[in-house]
């Protein structure tokens, strides 16, 4: 079938078949953050917002998806608080299952701006990351939170 | 090979495709269904996407109902602020599922259709007495929870037949209410045991005590308690008993049939004892 | 041109080394920009399907391709039998023993084997081609369990194929009727004196389930011919040894291999020597077709995976509490082909009976065929699993003495120049300072409340040895550019562990360069040189080392191009942020002077090389004695503070402390990381990470069911703790630290469970259910 959605803010048509998943969409067409860890849910490798809402891509038909906006990190802002706590906080290893965790804290923090440790916990719960950086994530989480609170402030 | 998918726009239609294609599936959110596809479990089936139907995906409350639409997503049920103070028991077994990412993905319908017995969801529903909506080309009728889940892996969807509701009476006062959900490896694993509890209070007071298990036996189970004047320990005893009754566990990676027995014991006791201090001045 | 370096403002920038230096590409990995493996840009391929086998032990009797071959989009259908047709016995690769076919040939000898390849025009034809292979096999006996495998009469291999690789494996050729392909010993004094003559013996049954690594970045392999040249983009750790076995089995010059890997998602020894390479590469070479392989989670689990390994082990201590004696018969249960097995149960069977001084030892350690998915190195190289019996057995015994676990420990840990049962000295390896750090992190000494409602409580400690991999070959090119830049060219794979990052550190040391001046090329075996494998904590040892030289060597070459310039001697030459100074004169040339003057020209480069080889004195193949058996040794602890839930049999971990001592920490944000990682690893392996089998077929091979630690999963509070003692030979000091973590962690938990509710537990891992029924009574 033909499908416009949006991808990181533009507007994209294509053509894709009616079994196809977001996954393989999104890689096919260049979208290299999102990865296939697991093919089941049960890793967040594949991690994208739709619609505002994080999704595992390997679960999702592309088809589904028409007419909504997709957002990968690559589609995150230069200066999006997520990202730069990332950085600061030297929140990867291997770097392979990061964009998943920058997505769902993204997502976090958008329905709920000042989580509580235990929150970010069960908001993460769901994705795996092998290396182990998950106290950097964490921490990179909490502090995101008190990035965007500041700058809310300050503006 | 690849499923064909039919994208149908009214209800009318998918139940005609449904009757026309006997092989075919509703697809609600499919992480079930595409996990069974590609585990090779499935083949050769085509689907029928509801997601196009009008008003499927609707919340509403009736003076009698909470009336919840089969696409309406699991995290929907989890943070519904009117469910959450109504049926907290229900947005509070929604949170415990999988993660955010399937509870934004899957859907109400395809959870109570997909009839795994260690799900959470049914758990929590069957104490509130739910029921669901089942709707053919030619009829609509309504089954209690209770009868609902069949055998392992069976309901009572007959074929052709699409769950359009899921309904929870508000006639069902609970006083006090829990879900426990105990996993035995991960923290994030699906559950070894879990239980549901509700004391159920009408006017003179609460006399009855809803339980119900998953992953404790071939499908979820349920029984009632009485429990007038009873205490808690007494309380414990008695459900406890009614427990180990409807316990008939299935071995596998997640642990023994005797294993899973202890745990459903201490599941049930713990929501006994967390529903309980719900319920003001104890009794 | 030139000045005087007084009047120069030239920033005297902090030194490199010891300086956590952000990762290089960590904002691309963040990002999610950065490239792995499968984003390479490849030629257009053809993919491939792999029918794999459901029986664990059986003859294929045939094998049915034609509804497969009928499916459109399907351009052929390899099998064994084709390519032993065209390669005969050159198909058979393997580090240790020429044993692995890259696809079953007569036989399968594990659940997941690959029969039959289908090549086709897209990925999703290509697997549901693959399911359309119809085998029919004659099935036999199944050699599922370790120790059956050693008293049974059914075989996994009719005769042992050692490779050339090893040389001192040569006397195994042909050997055949056994499962057993290696076997090490290690004597030393007389041991069944001294346990005659000690006061206490402890032993035990110690079982460590096999595992799999599950590196979240899955399998990809591409390859293609170019010319007479075989190109290869690969997910692997061992690039030299890839570029090494294919040009083997194809019969072809290490020239006609090209071998590229990127950084990877992920490794811990799983991508390691033969994996999706030699049948990519056999059907892209022989059928002249670009073809990509890339295999779901559900494959990675049957490809490789760590050793399930049993260990029978006793320790006797005298009077006063020393231990007098050691001994451990140890069972690495390989599956079916032996990979670096061999070499994982002799370098792990030394270190059998602990970091202590214990002068009778006996250990045999065996390397076992048997019908499931061959078993590999993975992070600890066979060393976490006879620590789990070591400091068990340990633990037990200080108890026997009514000691304290730690105190116990610390009267019999080697120190500097003690000779360790192998008889190698001691050097450089602080356990004392690791476990004195661990426990003091945790408050080992301060009272704990044991009993708190259903919870009870508890502490415990482990201790943990390992040898670097010796001998090995590291090699450095390094490239100074005339803007002051530099290019290093090493095969080393950063998959998490930040060689890149660390490799860049020391030449910027060496030649005071910045944070972007020092660019890691990615291992191309065309171009980056030889380097044995990324692994078994190495790296930083031995790369670093050859990288170091490399860097002094462009340092002296520098120097002396610009004495020459300046007309001054070499020695009273120094090299500054950005340029050479003559001391007596002041005078000073920037690098890009240097090297415009030099060579008259802009955009030129200055080339240095350089090789770090260690060396080790093979062991006694009687005694497995050895002065000098590895270039040093790695020490760490852990300590823990733990309840347990006596309903349900939960573990939680209030406080697990972690301590490695590294030489010197050339980064330490990395090496805390590393330490942490390795101990998120090793909590999941002590509770809950394991492959489940059930007549050879394993039953939880997803990620739905296959358990890893989550976010939730983590102790309360993790402490990493760095130890420094520099080496005398490490780069700065240092040595590595990607192991050090995980090996005494399981043992930690194990010992806190026991001390929390009086059992001792010794299989794991430590799930709520081996607790609970134990402490009903009814234990396995
Ligand atoms: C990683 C992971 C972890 C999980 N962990 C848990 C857990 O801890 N606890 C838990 O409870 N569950 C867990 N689940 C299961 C999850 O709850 C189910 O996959 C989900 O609820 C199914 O809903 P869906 O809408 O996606 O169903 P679908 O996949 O769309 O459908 C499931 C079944 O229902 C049928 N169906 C769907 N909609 C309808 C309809 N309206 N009428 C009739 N039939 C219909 C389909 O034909 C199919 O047979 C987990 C799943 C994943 C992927
Ligand atoms: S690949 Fe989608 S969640 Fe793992
Ligand atoms: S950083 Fe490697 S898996 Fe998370």
């Amino acid at each position: 079938m033909n499908m416009v959605f949006q991808i990181n803010g533009r507007d994209v048509g294509i053509e894709v078949s009616d079994s196809e998943l977001l996954l393989d969409t999104l890689r096919h067409i260049g979208f290299s953050s999102v990865r296939e860890g697991c093919g089941v849910g049960a890793c967040g490798s594949c991690t994208v917002l739709v619609d505002g809402k994080s999704v595992s891509s390997c679960l999702v038909l592309t088809s589904r998806c028409n007419g909504s906006s997709i957002l990968t990190s690559e589609g995150l802002a230069d200066d999006d608080p997520v990202v730069s706590q990332f950085i600061k906080n030297g929140a990867a290893q291997c770097g392979y299952c990061i964009p998943g965790f920058v997505m769902m804290v993204s997502e976090l923090l958008s329905e709920n701006p000042i989580p509580t440790e235990q929150e970010i916990y069960n908001h993460l719960e769901g994705n795996i990351c092998r290396c182990g950086s998950y106290p950097e994530i964490v921490q990179a989480a909490m502090d995101a939170s008190k990035a965007k609170q500041t700058s809310k402030l300050t503006c | 090979m690849r499923p064909n998918v039919f994208r149908p726009q009214s209800l009318q239609e998918a139940c005609s495709l449904l009757e026309e294609h006997e092989e075919a599936l509703v697809y609600g959110g499919g992480t079930a269904l595409q996990i069974l596809l590609k585990q090779g479990i499935l083949v050769g089936s085509s689907f029928i996407d509801i997601s196009g139907i009008p008003g499927l995906a609707e919340i509403s409350f009736t003076d009698d109902f909470l009336r919840v639409g089969p696409m309406v997503t699991l995290r929907r049920m989890e943070r519904s602020e009117e469910i959450r103070e109504l049926f907290s028991l229900a947005s509070s077994a929604y949170a415990k599922v999988a993660n955010p990412r399937v509870r934004n993905t899957a859907t109400v319908g395809g959870n109570i259709a997909h009839g795994d017995y260690r799900l959470d969801p049914p758990v929590a529903l069957l104490v509130l007495g739910a029921s669901v909506e089942l709707t053919s080309r030619n009829s609509i009728r309504k089954v209690p929870l209770e009868e609902f889940f069949v055998d392992f892996q069976v309901t009572d969807i007959s074929a052709g037949e699409i769950v359009t509701a899921v309904e929870i009476p508000r006639s069902i006062h609970l006083a006090g209410s829990s879900f426990v959900k105990l996993s035995s490896l991960s923290a994030n694993d699906w559950p070894s045991a879990s239980a549901a509890v509700g004391l159920m209070e009408n006017d003179n007071g609460v006399h009855t005590l809803r339980l119900a298990l998953g992953a404790l036996a071939a499908t979820p189970v349920m029984a009632t308690v009485d429990i007038r004047n009873l205490n808690l320990d007494q309380t414990l005893e008695a459900s406890l008993s009614k427990a180990m009754e409807l316990m008939d566990p299935i071995a596998d990676v997640r642990g023994s049939v005797k294993y899973k027995l202890r745990l459903g014991r201490v599941a049930v006791e713990e929501a006994i004892r967390s529903a309980w201090k719900e319920v003001p001045n104890g009794r | 041109m030139g000045g005087d370096l007084t009047n120069l403002e030239i920033e005297n920038d902090a030194a490199a080394v010891g300086q956590s230096w952000q990762r290089s590409d960590l904002e691309a990995k963040v990002r999610g920009t950065f490239r792995y493996t499968a984003d390479l840009p490849v030629p257009r391929c053809l993919y491939l399907g792999v029918h794999r086998a459901s029986q664990p032990h059986a003859r294929i009797l045939n094998i049915d391709i034609s509804s497969a071959l009928e499916m459109p989009g399907v351009v052929r259908v390899v099998t064994g039998a084709d390519l032993f047709g065209i390669y005969g016995e050159l198909i058979y690769t393997g580090p240790a023993f020429a044993d692995q076919p890259p696809i079953a040939i007569d036989k399968v000898r594990y659940v997941g084997e690959p029969i039959a390849v289908v090549v086709a025009t897209d990925l999703i034809t290509a697997r549901a081609a693959a399911d359309e292979v119809y085998v029919e096999y004659g099935e036999l006996p199944a050699v599922l369990d370790v120790d059956d495998a050693i008293s049974g009469s059914d075989y996994v291999h009719e005769h042992l194929r050692p490779s050339s690789v090893f040389s001192d494996l040569k006397h195994l050729q042909g050997r055949g009727e056994t499962n057993v392909n290696y076997e090490y010993n290690l004597t030393s004094g007389d041991v069944e004196k001294a346990k005659a003559n000690s006061d206490k013996t402890v032993s035990g049954e110690f079982w460590c389930p096999p595992t799999s690594h599950v590196a979240i970045e899955l399998f990809s392999t591409t390859a293609w011919v170019e010319g007479n040249r075989l190109e290869v983009v690969t997910t692997t750790q061992t690039p030299s040894y890839v570029r090494q076995a294919l040009a083997s089995m194809l019969d072809i010059r290490l020239n006609q291999v090209r071998v590229r890997t990127q950084p990877l998602g992920g490794g811990f020894g799983s991508k390691m020597y033969d994996r999706l390479e030699p049948l990519v590469a056999a059907i892209s070479w022989t059928y002249k077709l670009a073809v990509k392989l890339e295999i779901t989670r559900e494959e990675t689990f049957v490809l490789t995976t760590r050793h399930g390994v049993a260990v029978s082990s006793q320790m006797s201590a005298d009077s006063i509490g020393m231990i007098v004696s050691a001994e451990a018969d140890v069972r690495y249960d390989t599956g079916a082909y032996a990979d670096i097995g061999p070499r994982i149960a002799s370098k792990s069977g030394m270190v059998a009976c602990g970091p202590y001084k214990v002068a009778n030892a006996r250990v045999r350690s065996r390397c076992i065929y048997t019908n499931k998915t061959s078993a590999g190195p993975f992070r600890g190289f066979g060393v976490p699993q006879v620590t789990w019996s070591h400091e068990s057995l340990v633990d037990e015994l200080a108890r026997e003495f009514g000691e304290d676990p730690a105190q116990f420990r610390r009267k019999n840990l080697l120190r500097e120049g003690d000779v360790a049962p192998m008889g190698t000295v001691m050097h450089s390896a602080d356990f004392v300072g690791c476990m004195d750090a661990v426990t003091s992190a945790i408050g080992w000494n301060t009272p704990l409340e044991r009993a708190r409602g259903p919870w009870r409580w508890g502490r415990g400690v482990a201790v943990g040895i390992k040898a670097v991999l010796t001998p090995t070959i590291s090699n450095a090119v390094l490239q100074l550019n005339q803007d002051a830049s530099a290019t290093l060219l090493i095969s080393t794979v950063d998959m998490g562990q930040g060689s890149d990052t660390i490799m860049a550190q020391i030449v910027a040391e060496i030649l005071c360069l910045g944070p972007d001046q020092v660019r890691v090329v990615n291992p191309d075996t065309d171009i980056t040189p030889y380097d044995t494998i990324t692994a078994g904590s190495r790296s930083t040892y031995h790369t670093g080392n050859a990288v170091k030289k490399v860097a002094e060597r462009m340092r002296e070459k520098l120097i002396s191009i610009a004495a020459q310039l300046l007309g001054v001697s070499e020695t009273d030459c120094k090299l500054t942020n950005g340029g050479v100074v003559a001391s007596s004169s002041q005078k000073y040339l920037s690098i890009d002077e240097i090297m415009q003057l030099h060579f008259g020209a802009i955009g030129t480069t200055l080339t240095t090389e350089s090789n770090f080889t260690t060396e080790w004195i093979p062991y006694d193949k009687e005694t497995g004695q050895s002065v000098k058996v590895t270039e040093h040794w790695f020490a760490g602890a852990a300590a823990v503070e733990l309840g347990v839930d006596t309903r349900t049999g939960r573990i939680h971990i209030a406080h697990l402390a972690v301590a490695g001592d590294v030489g010197r920490a050339i980064n330490p944000a990395l090496v805390k990381q590393q330490l942490e990682g390795g101990a998120i690893m090793g909590l999941g392996h002590a509770l809950f990470d394991e492959i489940v089998m059930d007549h050879g077929q394993m039953i939880n091979g997803t990620l739905l069911d296959y358990q890893l630690p989550s976010v939730k999963d983590l102790p309360d509070r993790l402490t990493p703790i760095i130890i420094e003692n520099p080496h005398q030979t490490g780069p700065f000091g240092a040595k590595g630290v990607g192991e050090t973590a995980i090996i005494p962690i399981a043992p930690s938990i194990a010992n806190a469970v026991r001390d929390a509710i009086g059992i001792r537990f010794t299989r794991l891992p430590l799930t709520p259910e081996r607790l609970l029924m134990a402490m009903a009574g009814e234990g396995d």
